[in-house]
């Protein structure tokens, strides 16, 4: 038997990140209730830039995801490695580089974001010094977490710690792969690939952000908490091996399926939805081993807050990893797509699975931490309670508004005409189940409070404790392997294999998909009509980049009757060439915007930016009275050629020295225009409004009126 | 609640359902769609189908229990307590309970020590229980699902594109709007539109041009981004036939858009005639005039349209 040594375990570290996911998840929460809200009241958008939806939406999943789920992440992996592996963490000076850096990152996207500085990559919409800093921490992280695996006293890896180490490095591949960009400045960059194969990386990274910063960390956080929390064995150690390499195997590949009927070549559609598919299985995996683990703890589930939490989290999983590879099935994703359905999907997976383990976890651990019990089991129940209500009125009329709103898009009538031709229509007709979604987030966030005073009693009764004495037998290397041992134990004594093993794994799913797009050419068609935007479009771009339009309106219009007869020919990949980013969004709140151009008048657009309700009646946008009263900044326009130039865009030699008094030409033909029409205004020219006039009008004219360019 | 709520509801129940690729598309038709209907009747009485089929055999399962019993009992009888228990001894649990085994294939938990593997990492402890055979079962499943979709949709000619399923998706589309209208007779075109002027059909009119067009031509007509409709002078011509070929076709380079892919021939016809009801109402912020000076010739249009009506009637009904 090897000597016993004595060590520490550092609870310090683990206390912060937990009062950081304690802080930013009431952030997270609240910005998300305003953000529901603006829906239904748009005065909540204040008139003022900064607190207007577009810029509101991505503080809200930023916040969500990476300030409250990654300092849940953090604060139950610092927890957990320590004691799986029987030693502390590797290095002090990490921890607190690691923290600090972590919430300095977060920080800076509070305030960025609402600044409208962005790339519009969904979820990676931070610009290019952030990501910068965010892959720094993230490498101290893994050194951190690897130096601490060097170290351990266990000479197994437990399940918990192959999900950490595959999160690790696939997250690393996914936010370089994303963000590879070209600065223009100190707080502008554009991405080095455009249109389609931009689409095809992004989704390649916002699905897996899903799936390796929402779904494995929670996933070896399950594997430890669960077991802890129930004090059971794990169902099935083998169950564990296949859904484990399954499930990163699997998950890189379906990222198209956030991209079918769009310009995507149909072969990379279809591998999304079968990967998708295929993944149903790796997925129950997973919840199979978290609720059979309960076996014979059921009736404890009946008393103790944190299993029942627990148990709804991985139910929630269980549904939300079903319901995904569904909405992956063309003939399903043809009706969710674009809709408020996609919302109700992923807040299964937040609020429920993300949300619920976390607080199952807080309940847990801050006893463990502060060396006392909970301050009220009653309290914990009532927030059990409070909080799945609250999911529940979230979901269910976020379901039944995408069911509505999508057979009102595709309803025609008898002769074969739209029968809401008018998109708002379809806007006015679910504002009730918007607001009772609201009422179903208020719930969640009033859960969230009884929570954090129950904790905040806890912790006012307990005394920490951080440095917590422990003893382990040193590791004894050759020890491990004995006869008949399973195969896979090989691997789990082998940390640096097992970070190779798992970084093929999750590498050869994106490299089938992406690198064809890449490289061979005649992926997207070339059309001959198509050319790059003029100095003054590229600003009126990067002013909708800068709003947040992308939010609510999609510039994707897919190849079904309904839309064609609503927006006009659908769209093509070869439309995109010049599209750095990508703008076909997500979600339509509002219309698609891909053949807006030469729709309505100038002074349409200067009426409706101004105050929406003007032109469309009962209209939800936000209002824009900044786009009128602020100059045009054209300062970076040069450099944004030269950058623009270098990607590929072929913007003849020299025409950044005359890009201003370009912009400038085409700014005084629109104002003329609008004078035209009744509206003036002091130096109407210099205005912003007049760039983003300038692109909207733009917007797929390139093939207006249609020649069937070929797809 | 409103039609289309229903249906997203009847939608709900349905939607797993639907396989085909082009199926779901054809339901979310809706009402006026037959194929909505046809589907959702075909589906629900698919699912009645399942479950009736699935009860019987459950009741030929209870029958073939109980004769199972009552051969016992006659072995009891005629044989004996001895040859009775033997028989019984022979009879294995349950249907179910044995497929539940079998599916699940887990140690129960009294005897989990049995396959409790050595490790302890920081108090947990991990079994050694079999893969679900039914979680097996479905992975195999979905692989073959993708092995044999792949092959349909790329490795044949079968598997329609999204561009090929669009066509097909048009041409079904178009054929069914002729089939519609070849029942409709008296259609309205601007060679035949004449003013219409029921109070039913103009205050349908009305709504319409209120949802439509005062965002530009203001509520009471009084012009705005597009001109005055409430003065003699028109742009693009006075006549009835004028206005409606104007909302009809647009005017695309001023801004005006070509209603005609979003209104039904009948809705321009009503919101046409309402359009001429404005002239001369003087509402107040009107914008100054544009265009020529029409006057309308009442002689011509007046013996026209008592004769139009009934027509009329026949436009408008196609849209109810």
């Amino acid at each position: 038997m090897a000597q016993v040594e004595q060590f520490r375990y550092d609870n310090a570290i683990v206390r912060k990140f937990a009062y950081a996911t304690m802080v930013f998840g009431a952030v997270g929460i609240l910005v998300g209730l305003l953000a529901a809200l603006q829906l239904v009241f748009p005065a909540l958008n204040f008139s003022t830039a900064e607190t207007t939806f577009g810029r509101i939406r991505p503080l809200h999943t930023n916040a969500a995801i990476f300030a409250f789920v990654g300092n849940g992440i953090f604060m139950g992996v610092y927890y957990s490695l320590q004691r799986l592996l029987k030693t502390n963490m590797y290095s002090k000076f990490l921890n607190e580089f690691h923290f600090w850096g972590w919430q300095a990152i977060i920080l800076a996207a509070a305030i960025t974001l609402p600044l409208g500085i962005t790339s519009s990559h969904e979820y990676a919409e931070l610009e290019w010094p952030i990501d910068l800093a965010i892959a720094a921490v993230w490498v101290a992280f893994g050194v951190n977490m690897f130096g601490t695996i060097l170290k351990r006293r266990e000479n197994h890896l437990y399940v918990a710690i192959w999900f950490y180490i595959a999160t690790w490095v696939t997250v690393t591949v996914l936010h370089i792969g994303n963000n590879l960009e070209l600065p223009v400045s100190m707080w502008k960059s554009y991405p080095v690939f455009a249109g389609v194969q931009d689409a095809l990386i992004q989704w390649w990274y916002g699905h897996n952000a899903v799936a390796f910063f929402l779904t494995t960390p929670y996933l070896g956080l399950m594997y430890y908490f669960l077991p802890k929390a129930a004090n059971r064995p794990v169902y099935s150690y083998r169950l564990s091996i296949i859904h484990f390499w399954a499930l990163i195997f699997i998950y890189i590949w379906a990222g198209p399926h956030h991209l079918l009927y769009t310009s995507l070549p149909d072969w990379a559609q279809s591998l999304g939805t079968v990967f998708s598919i295929m993944l149903i299985a790796p997925s129950w995996g997973g919840m199979l081993n978290g609720l059979l683990t309960l076996r014979g703890a059921w009736d404890r589930v009946r008393q103790d807050p944190i299993l029942k939490f627990m148990v709804v989290a991985v139910t929630a999983y269980g549904m939300a990893t079903f319901e995904g590879p569904m909405l992956s099935i063309k003939s399903v994703n043809a009706i969710s797509h674009f809709t408020d359905w996609t919302i109700g999907h992923v807040h299964i997976g937040t609020l429920g699975w993300n949300g619920f383990l976390t607080f199952g976890v807080l309940y847990w651990l801050i006893p463990q931490l502060f060396r006392t019990k909970l301050y009220s089991q009653k309290l914990a129940n009532a927030h059990f309670w409070i909080g799945t209500l609250g999911i529940l009125f979230y979901a269910i009329p976020l379901y039944w508004a995408g069911w509505t709103q999508s057979l009102m898009w595709k309803q025609f009538t008898a002769d074969g005409f739209l029968q809401y031709g008018n998109f708002l229509e379809t806007v006015t007709q679910i504002i009730p189940m918007y607001a009772l979604r609201a009422l179903g987030g208020t719930l969640y966030v009033a859960g969230y409070f009884v929570m954090l005073y129950n904790l905040y009693k806890t912790i006012k009764a307990g005394s920490f404790q951080a440095y917590e004495e422990a003893e382990a037998p040193a590791r004894v290397a050759t020890a491990g392997a004995h006869k008949g041992e399973h195969w896979h134990r090989w691997i789990e004594r082998r940390p640096v294999q097992l970070l190779i093993g798992s970084t093929i794994a999750i590498l050869i799913g994106g490299m089938v998909e992406i690198f064809p797009m890449v490289m061979i050419g005649d992926q997207v068609p070339t059309i001959e009509s198509v050319k790059p935007y003029t100095a003054l479009e590229l600003q009126g771009r990067d002013l909708y980049i800068r709003e947040g339009c992308i939010s609510c309106h999609t510039q994707m219009v897919r190849p079904f009757r309904s839309e064609t007869e609503r927006y006009g020919e659908y769209s093509k990949s070869g439309e995109f060439i010049y599209d750095r980013p990508f703008l076909w969004g997500s979600k339509r709140t509002g219309p698609d915007l891909h053949r807006l151009g030469n729709k309505y008048p100038d002074s349409w657009h200067y009426n409706h930016m101004l105050d929406p309700t003007s032109m469309s009646p009962g209209s939800i946008m936000p209002v824009y009275p900044w786009l009128i009263e602020d100059d045009l900044d054209n300062s970076l326009l040069p450099a944004k050629i030269m950058a623009l130039r270098t990607l590929g865009t072929p913007y003849a030699e020299g025409y950044e020295e005359e890009a201003i008094a370009d912009a400038q030409r085409q700014a005084d033909e629109i104002a003329a225009r609008l004078r035209k029409d009744g509206i003036d205004g002091e130096g109407l020219e210099q205005k912003e409004i007049i760039a983003l006039i300038a692109y909207l009008q733009r917007l797929g004219t390139d093939i207006k009126p249609a020649p069937q360019a070929g797809n | 609640m409103n039609n289309q709520s229903i249906k997203a509801g009847a939608l709900m129940a349905g939607l797993l359902l639907l396989a085909g690729s082009t199926q779901a598309q054809d339901a979310a038709g809706g009402a006026n769609d037959p194929y909505f209907y046809d589907n959702f009747l075909f589906w629900s009485l698919a699912a009645l189908g399942g479950v009736v089929i699935i009860a019987a055999i459950a009741a030929l399962f209870h029958l073939l229990n109980v004769m199972v019993k009552v051969n016992q009992i006659r072995i009891f009888q005629e044989m004996g307590i001895e040859a009775y228990q033997e028989e019984v001894s022979k009879q294995r649990e349950p249907f179910w309970d044995r497929m539940y085994k079998k599916w699940t294939d887990a140690v129960p938990v009294e005897k989990e020590q049995d396959v409790m593997l050595d490790h302890n990492y920081d108090g947990i402890k991990e079994l050694d229980n079999s893969l679900p055979p039914w979680w097996v079962a479905m992975f195999y499943i979905t692989i073959g699902f993708a092995v044999v979709y792949m092959t349909y949709y790329h490795f044949t000619d079968k598997g329609p594109g999204s561009a090929e399923e669009y066509e097909m998706e048009m041409e079904r589309a178009e054929k069914a709007i002729q089939a519609f209208l070849a029942t409709q007779a008296n259609l309205v075109d601007e060679t035949n539109v004449t003013a219409l002027t029921d109070a039913d059909a103009l205050a349908s009119g009305q709504s319409i041009f209120n949802a439509n067009c005062a965002a530009c031509h203001g509520m009471l007509g009084e012009g705005g981004v597009g001109p005055n409709l409430t003065d003699a002078y028109w742009i693009h011509g006075g006549d009835v036939k004028d206005v409606f070929k104007t909302v009809k076709y647009g005017v695309p380079e001023k801004g005006m858009i070509a209603w005609k892919s979003q209104l039904s021939a009948a809705d321009m016809h009503k919101v046409s005639s309402y359009i001429l009801t404005l002239v001369g109402t003087n509402p107040p912020n009107a914008k100054e005039p544009q265009g020529d000076l029409y006057e309308p010739q009442a002689e011509t249009t007046q013996p026209e349209s008592t004769e139009a009506e009934g027509a009329d009637e026949n436009a408008l009904g196609m849209n109810e």
